[in-house]
Formats: structure tokens, C-alpha cells, sequence
């Protein structure tokens, strides 16, 4: 690993984003996002094909700043979103990471995730997964999330999903 | 209890009395959705797409009509097909993507072959198959549907060939597709991105939702509260709404009942400088005049009976409805909008879409806990009746009101009141098309089963 920062560093940010997600710390997770972060679920156009531009196609979710997050947070905390109460419990597992360093000194992170969600109001288990690219960048003595990419491989969507179930 | 009998128990639609009533083993009952496959699915028009999403020669798509498997595909003069999706053989589907491009469909199993016409091109081995003439005198096309028609680009279809055209099929409602289409001087697009999703509740609470203007205020109380944070924090980056403002502007909600089973609700937008076709709103206008362009910015929703729906309020979407259980239903959403679009208006249009309608968005997963919370509580197989049909009964007229007649509408109802009004007036026609055609299956069932009695005696 170049640079300041180890790949256990990076493994151990991927891994506290997960506990953090599965914890409903959600301020801490997005303490972990740049303000300006940009933040991407894309949808599939066709069977092996993402949408590559989210200016000309749809995401799942798509934002270029954490304030579309924060806004999430917020929505999932009110009390006043029947989606989100009662919110389901999740686990989320990351694995597979590989990392590389861009010209700029960010570092390309690359993973496999999964995450079980335990629906209690349906009671009801199901799972999405697919592969995270995080792009880390340094801030002091820390690394920051500048942007996430979200790629969801099984997008029949059961009910809906929403940032803490993928 | 023989089936008409029990079918005619489960809606009461006496306007009379004054009343309207789903009994609500409409949404439980396994033998109900047999009904609604066999009698309205199979038995009726159904939306299947946009023409423009098999845009060049031996593009194709896959969809259903009910329980049949079914494409639509252009063969290599441009014209359009919808066939079956099952080898003449053994059955096997022979498309297997959402969609592509082929030109001909040849079965993985045993190798017979279709062009992108459905047309039986190639038989494996045929001259040594050793088949009697009475095989060569079957057809071995793929089984075309019955009917299959297109309206301003949205193409239906209908596995019975008892059906009026397609025009009188979608009659008044008609011009909301109008006004769809309209808003592009080459028509409408879908956005690329395929979303489907799954709910575990009947697929009529979809049908009801489109037309609901009730649960706005309740369901998506959280989305209205974000939009209120964003006006504060005044964050840059965030989707602009229509609904912004929504609780002090004051605004109407109309409805239309038309004839088979459609019905549009309508009202004001509360910030149309929010739209992605507010800068093209001076064009419209010099386009389609001013009526018509005014409406083009109300908030729209069409339900066409069935199985398809547009939305035009948040952003501008396409819903398609498949039912797969009395309490399963499976929805294919797309965002449309005008072919040509400029690039910062597209762009708006799909965040403010993604904002409201995905799966993922901060609206729609609401309407979906809301439908799965009624199935779970219709699991109260002792409760007979749903409560509250009749909301908006005496706001109601026949025929047009004075906002159809300027646009030269003629609905079988109109209703208009403020958004708290909260009609539900605008599910009925679909309730009435559901009981009009399940009862004709139901009778031509009974019919039959007495043909073959006779015969067998």
C-alpha cells in the first residue's frame, strides 16, 4: 500500500460504514462523507449494462453532495415515514477489498457487499448485493468517502430499499 | 354459492341509495384473481410499452398479458408484432431478455426457428422427421395475440378478439395520452434505466393509489417535511419539487370517471416553475394553445383500467401493473419524457423523479408499506366490507363540469374541491369495469359448462 494510509486503514473504513449503517449511527456514517461527496446507486438499463451517465438515465439514488443523505437520515428518524417505521434491521458484510492510488493520491476502493434485511414489519428476510468502488481521500490524519458507487446486481426490488439496505 | 352470485355480492354500487362498497375479499381471495386473470388480464385490452422502446427492425420486448408470456417485436419492414412467447413445440421461451435485438428467435431446446415476425422459418431436421401430413397442416407460427393496436405510440394488446377497437377501448381518456405525447414534437421517450419492483399486497391498491388524492397529506407526510428542510437549509445540491409550498397554496383537486374503467384526477400545482417543462411552456403554448398547455402543467393522474398508469405531478411517470397473486404484484416504472429534451431540463426531470417515485425514492416506498400494511390487516377475513367509497359522493356530478368543457371533455363524472376533499369517486369505474367484465367471463363460463352438460348427455 502507497501512500499514509494501509490497507488495513482502508478495510477497517469499509468495515465501520457497515457497523455503523447496521448500528442506525447514521450521523457518525455521515460524518465519514465528504460534504461534497457524490453518492450512487446507478439502475441496470439492460441484462449486463448500467446506466453509465446520471444525467441521461435513472439511478436508485444519486446525489452530489451528503445533503441528500442527510435528508434521508433525517426522513428515516421522524417517525413519519411508514417505510421507515419500523425501520428493518440489517447486516451488512463487505469482503473482496482491493485498493488502488490515483494520480491524485485518492485511493480507488473496490468491494463486494451484501446485506440481510430482516423486515419486522413484514417479517419477512431478503437480501440485496452487489459491489461497492469507494474513492477515499485524505483528511489530516483520516480518510474521507469523496464518492460512493453502489452497483446493485439483484435489482428486483422487494418492497423498496433505501441507503441502510444497501 | 354458484361464482355469479358471489361475485355479484362483493361490490355494491347502488348510486341511488347513494351507496358504493368493495367487499374486500376482492383483494384476498385466490379464486377473485383467478377471475381477474381469466376475465380482465386475458379478456380485455392491456398495455404492454412505448412504441419508441423497439424503436429499429428486430428490436423486441418481453412483457405479459396475465399469465402469457408475450413479445413485441419489429420484424424487418418496420412493422410491429406481439406473439406469444412460447416455442409451438414444447413451450419453451424463446425471448429471454427484457430486451434486445434479434432477428430470428430460434428455441435453445430443439431448434425451431421464428423471424422477428413470429413466422416459423426453420423446422430442425424436418425432412427427416417422418411426420405425417396432418403436421404439415398445422400452423407452426408463433400464436399471435388476438388483437394488438397502438394509440399516440402506447401499444396495447388483447388475448380476446371480442373487444372494441382500441380507440373507443381508451374513449375520453384519450386526451391525457394526448397530453403526454403532445409535449414532444416527436412524441415521448422512456429514460434509460429499467426499475421493477415487487409489493407483497393486491395490485388494486396500485390501481386505487393513482387516483388517490386522500393519502397525500398522511402517507407522504415525511417527504413533505423534507421538502420544508430543504427550503430552510437552502442546500444547493437537492431536487427541486412541485410540491414545494404545498401546505399554503391552497389548491383543487379534480377528477374525471370515464367509461371502461379509466380515470384521471387532476389539480394545481403548487410550484410550476419547479417543472422540467416549464422553460418549454412559451413553445407549448404557440404549439398547442394555451388551454392545453395550461393543463399540460396541472398535476395529471391517468389510470387506464387495467394495467397502466401516468403520473405527471413529482416528475413524469409510466407505471405498468402485473399482478402475480391476490397479494403479490409486480410494477415496471419508467420515467418518460419529451424526445429531444435539453440536457439541464432531462436532468431535472430524473433527479426530481428519482426524489419521488423510485423504489428508492422518498415517496413511493410509503404508498408500498401502506398496501402491505392493508393486506396484512385484510388477513381479518371476518371484516366484510372496506369503509369510505363513498368519499366525495355528493361533490360529484354526471357528465361534464365546467373545467372538462374547456377542454371539450365529456367524462361519465366530474368531480373538482379542494385538495382535503380527498375524492374516492374516481376508483369507482374501475370497480364497475372489474364487476362488468368478470360477470361476462363468469356468464360465458356458465354457458359453456352447459353446452358441454347437453352434449354429455
Amino acid at each position: 500500500m502507497s501512500g499514509a494510509f494501509s490497507i488495513d486503514q482502508v478495510a477497517d473504513l469499509l468495515y465501520r460504514e457497515a457497523w455503523l449503517l447496521d448500528q442506525q449511527r447514521w450521523k457518525e456514517w455521515l460524518d465519514l462523507f465528504a460534504p461534497d461527496c457524490r453518492f450512487w446507486v446507478p439502475a441496470w438499463n439492460q441484462d449486463h449494462e448500467l446506466v453509465d451517465d446520471p444525467d441521461t438515465g435513472l439511478s436508485f439514488i444519486y446525489y452530489e453532495s451528503r445533503g441528500g443523505l442527510e435528508d434521508r437520515v433525517w426522513r428515516a428518524k421522524s417517525g413519519t415515514s411508514v417505510a421507515s417505521t419500523p425501520l428493518p434491521r440489517t447486516c451488512h458484510q463487505v469482503t473482496n477489498i482491493r485498493c488502488e492510488e490515483e494520480a491524485s493520491g485518492r485511493l480507488r476502493v473496490r468491494s463486494a457487499w451484501n446485506c440481510h434485511i430482516f423486515d419486522l414489519r413484514a417479517k419477512e428476510q431478503h437480501t440485496f448485493f452487489g459491489h461497492y468502488t469507494h474513492l477515499l481521500a485524505a483528511d489530516g490524519e483520516k480518510l474521507r468517502i469523496a464518492e460512493k458507487k453502489i452497483v446493485l446486481q439483484n435489482d428486483l426490488i422487494t418492497g423498496f430499499i433505501d441507503f441502510y439496505c444497501v | 354459492m354458484d361464482a355469479l352470485a358471489r361475485l355479484r355480492g362483493l361490490i355494491i354500487d347502488d348510486p341511488q341509495g347513494k351507496d358504493f362498497r368493495v367487499h374486500r375479499d376482492v383483494f384476498r381471495d385466490p379464486d377473485v384473481f383467478d377471475w381477474e386473470m381469466r376475465h380482465i388480464f386475458e379478456a380485455t385490452w392491456v398495455f404492454l410499452g412505448l412504441e419508441s422502446q423497439v424503436p429499429s427492425a428486430h428490436d423486441y420486448m418481453t412483457t405479459f398479458i396475465g399469465r402469457h408470456p408475450v413479445v413485441v417485436s419489429r420484424d424487418d419492414k418496420g412493422e410491429l408484432h406481439c406473439f406469444i412467447n412460447s416455442c409451438r413445440h414444447r413451450g419453451a421461451l424463446v425471448c429471454h431478455r427484457a430486451f434486445g435485438n434479434r432477428k430470428y428467435h430460434v428455441c435453445q431446446y430443439h431448434g425451431w426457428a421464428y423471424d422477428s415476425s413470429g413466422r416459423n422459418v426453420h423446422l430442425k431436421d424436418r425432412e427427416q422427421a417422418g411426420y405425417p401430413p396432418s403436421f404439415d397442416k398445422e400452423d407452426h407460427d408463433l400464436v399471435k395475440v388476438r388483437k394488438f393496436a397502438g394509440y399516440r405510440g402506447f401499444l396495447f394488446a388483447s388475448l380476446a378478439a371480442d373487444v372494441p377497437s382500441l380507440e373507443e377501448h381508451l374513449g375520453e381518456a384519450r386526451w391525457f395520452l394526448d397530453l403526454i405525447a403532445d409535449q414532444g414534437e416527436e412524441g415521448v421517450e422512456c429514460v434509460p434505466g429499467r426499475i421493477v419492483f415487487r409489493y407483497r399486497a393486491n395490485w388494486k391498491m396500485q390501481l386505487e393509489n393513482a387516483v388517490d388524492p386522500y393519502h397525500f397529506t398522511s402517507t407522504h407526510a415525511s417527504y413533505i417535511q423534507v421538502l420544508e428542510r430543504r427550503q430552510k437549509s437552502a442546500a444547493a445540491d437537492v431536487p427541486t419539487s412541485i410540491y414545494t409550498n404545498i401546505r399554503n397554496a391552497g389548491i383543487r383537486r379534480g377528477s374525471f370517471a370515464f367509461a371502461r374503467g379509466h380515470a384521471a384526477m387532476w389539480g394545481d400545482t403548487p410550484s410550476p416553475q419547479a417543472r422540467a417543462l416549464f422553460p418549454s411552456y412559451e413553445s407549448l403554448v404557440a404549439r398547442h394553445g394555451e388551454v392545453r398547455a395550461r393543463w399540460m402543467f396541472h398535476t395529471r393522474n391517468l389510470s387506464l383500467f387495467p394495467n397502466m398508469q401516468i403520473a405527471e405531478n413529482a416528475s413524469l411517470q409510466l407505471r405498468v401493473m402485473r399482478p402475480l397473486s391476490a397479494g403479490a404484484t409486480e410494477m415496471a416504472i419508467w420515467c418518460i419524457g419529451p424526445k429531444g429534451e435539453a440536457a439541464e431540463a432531462r436532468r431535472q426531470r430524473i433527479r426530481q423523479y428519482e426524489d419521488f417515485f423510485n423504489p428508492s425514492g422518498l415517496a413511493t416506498p410509503d404508498d408500498v408499506a401502506n398496501y402491505e400494511d392493508c393486506q396484512s390487516g385484510l388477513a381479518a377475513w371476518s371484516i366484510a366490507w372496506q369503509q369510505g367509497h363513498v368519499r366525495g359522493f355528493e361533490a360529484s356530478v354526471a357528465g361534464a363540469d365546467r373545467f372538462a368543457d374547456e377542454i371539450g371533455l365529456q367524462p361519465e363524472r366530474s368531480l373538482i374541491g379542494p385538495v382535503e376533499l380527498g375524492d374516492e369517486t374516481a376508483f369507482h369505474p374501475a370497480y364497475r369495469e372489474w364487476l362488468r367484465l368478470i360477470e361476462a367471463g363468469l356468464r360465458e363460463d356458465e354457458s359453456r359448462a352447459h353446452v358441454a352438460a347437453r352434449g354429455a348427455t
